[in-house]
């Protein structure tokens, strides 16, 4: 597993205010990275960054040993897909047309995807399981089939490398776990590097291989998930108390201090 | 070929064989003859050609702002080009150009303007769009009031007023030659952009991540549409609701794809405008203004498409 991601000291101002400041990690090829931060702690704008999106004020990202700051945007985007985190619906288009969007970086200026994009595009779907999605109105389905669509559709684009912003925002209950295991999946077979910003620690602990803590736009913290996700970290970041609950098989999840306390309060009113 | 001074489809026939053959034709073909060539043909060509011009640039605005309610007229373009054009009409000398000039630089100003102002609010863009334009529409429409008032109301008023209708009946050839290539290059560019059309639909942040530059792609396609609409309102006035309407009925038939909707609009606008101008000449001894008649049944269809469209996802 070779690291197939750098960036190095990265800095990125919004205005006057500091976004981002000294930000250096590396990806490795095969990984799911999960981002973890409060609100505005500069998660998106990470994610924007790395894609070329946003241009960083200092600092480099290297792909493969080549800046993007020297790439075309074409040439990015071959290698890496981004989901967003909001999706503004407009025109009713259908999924498939909306997956068939992923082929743009290979399409030349005025080309329309052909026959064989459009298989690609529903191979996706089926590598999803989600086949039955492709003549749907985009603008009609549930939020959780979105975010499949948007994910086949990232996945037409290139499966080398793909950035999710809060990927289980919107999906209920049981469709963030599907969504997640899926992309984990997807590292595994297709030796896809996921860098997910997330907001749950425990859907971090859950899926993550590598954990990156960011506040203040700062990196805390780095590492393999079991080493990083401790309650000491944990309550850095967020500002908070919590607690350690252990399970089954050494699986740890957090919750904070304020929440058990008045579960603790109840059991004893009982 | 419809219209008060009838001439039917065997006097046409008669006539083309007479452009052929090389023989000068008699009678009472004489004047149907002139009415044919000079004021009929390039009349209906025109109302082809503007009706795909303003039908499809309305297309273009909707998937650039990303809103099926924008159209050249809801974000100034056109009012910014009647002004400029009322401007080219009071100013001395009777110059084609300078009005051309004129309203083609004050619709793209006032283009710029609505485009400046929403972004310097920034928030809910599709509100904040529609809104903005409708400042800047007020602010040219003001403007219009003040050369209106300061016009001669004897010869100018009411040439600007007519003018501002919109109608089809000044049609000269030399319009066609003017038109017909800016239209037609701007019409198959919008077709080789088909697809690039679809992924700028989806916003800046999803055309970044998928390999377009979307600020430079918007500025191109904004300046050949509103080049387009400039021409057409310098040359016929104001006609609405075609760039609004068009578009909605062709996504109604084939779906949102530019691919297949570009063309479908174009031909539903050429169609719609033709149709609309034949009522236009047709309905009464004076002919009515073509852009009455567009408002009249424009406002009522659109109406109806958004109760139809109702939880389709584009209102």
């Amino acid at each position: 597993m070779g690291v197939i991601l750098k960036c190095r000291a990265l800095g990125f101002k919004y205005g006057k205010t500091q976004i981002l400041d000294d930000v250096s990690f590396e990806i490795e090829s095969g990984l799911f990275y999960a981002i973890l931060g409060k609100n505005g702690s500069g998660k998106t704008t990470l994610l924007h960054c790395l894609n070329g999106i946003l241009q960083p004020d200092s600092g480099s990202i290297e792909i493969e040993q080549q800046n993007i700051a020297t790439m075309s945007r074409k040439q990015v985007a071959r290698q890496m897909s981004l989901v967003p985190q909001e999706h503004l619906d407009v025109f009713p288009f259908k999924v498939l047309d909306v997956v068939v969007m992923g082929r743009a970086p290979f399409l030349k200026m005025t080309q329309t995807p052909s026959a064989k994009d459009y298989r690609l595009a529903m191979e996706a779907l089926k590598i999803l399981a989600s086949e039955n999605l492709a003549n749907c109105n985009f603008n009609r389905i549930s939020g959780g089939e979105r975010q499949i669509a948007l994910l086949a559709s990232a996945l037409v684009q290139t499966s080398k490398f793909m950035l999710l912003d809060e990927p289980t925002n919107h999906l209920d209950f049981n469709n963030q776990y599907r969504l997640l295991s899926k992309i984990k999946e997807l590292c595994r077979t297709r030796k896809t590097s996921v860098i997910a910003t997330m907001h749950d620690p425990n859907m971090a602990m859950l899926y993550a291989d590598r954990v990156i803590m960011i506040k203040n736009g700062h990196i805390v913290a780095a590492g393999r998930t079991e080493e990083i996700m401790t309650t000491t970290n944990i309550n850095t970041l967020y500002e908070t108390r919590t607690i350690e609950i252990s399970t089954l098989g050494n699986k740890k999840f957090f919750l904070p201090e304020s929440a058990v306390a008045g579960l603790k309060i109840n059991d004893k009113g009982r | 070929m419809i219209g008060r001074f009838k001439i039917t489809a065997s006097d046409i026939g008669s006539m083309i064989n007479a452009l052929f053959s090389g023989k000068a034709v008699a009678g009472e073909l004489v004047a149907k003859q002139l009415v044919f060539w000079w004021i009929r043909l390039p009349r209906c060509l025109m109302a082809i050609l503007v009706g795909m011009g303003l039908s499809v640039s309305g297309a273009v605005y909707q998937a650039l702002f990303r809103n099926p309610l924008v159209s050249p007229d809801i974000l100034g373009v056109a009012a910014g080009c009647t002004f400029g054009a009322a401007l080219g009409l009071i100013l001395p000398g009777d110059n084609f150009s300078l009005i051309h000039i004129l309203s083609f630089g004050f619709g793209l100003l006032a283009v710029a303007m609505t485009v400046a102002i929403a972004r310097l609010i920034s928030v809910k863009p599709v509100i904040v769009l529609v809104l903005a334009g409708m400042v800047i529409l007020s602010f040219f429409n003001a403007l219009l009031m003040v050369l209106k008032y300061f016009s001669d109301p004897y010869d100018e008023l009411p040439s600007i007023v007519f003018w501002i209708m919109g109608s089809l009946s000044r049609v000269t050839w030399n319009d066609i030659l003017v038109i017909t290539p800016i239209t037609g290059a701007g019409l198959i560019f919008f077709l080789l952009m088909r697809f690039r059309l679809n992924i700028l639909s989806l916003g800046d942040i999803q055309s970044k991540s998928l390999g377009i530059n979307p600020s430079l792609f918007r500025l191109i396609l904004i300046v050949t549409s509103s080049f387009i609409v400039a021409l057409t309102v310098a040359s016929c006035g104001q006609i609405c609701w075609i760039g609004l309407i068009i578009p909605h009925m062709a996504r109604a038939l084939v779906g949102p794809d530019h691919k297949r909707m570009l063309p479908v609009t174009a031909l539903l606008g050429a169609i719609f405008l033709l149709a609309a101008d034949g009522v236009a000449r047709s309905i009464s001894t004076a002919e009515i203004p073509v852009g009455i008649v567009t408002a009249l049944t424009g406002a009522p269809i659109f109406a109806f498409l958004l109760y139809k469209n109702r939880g389709s996802g584009w209102v």
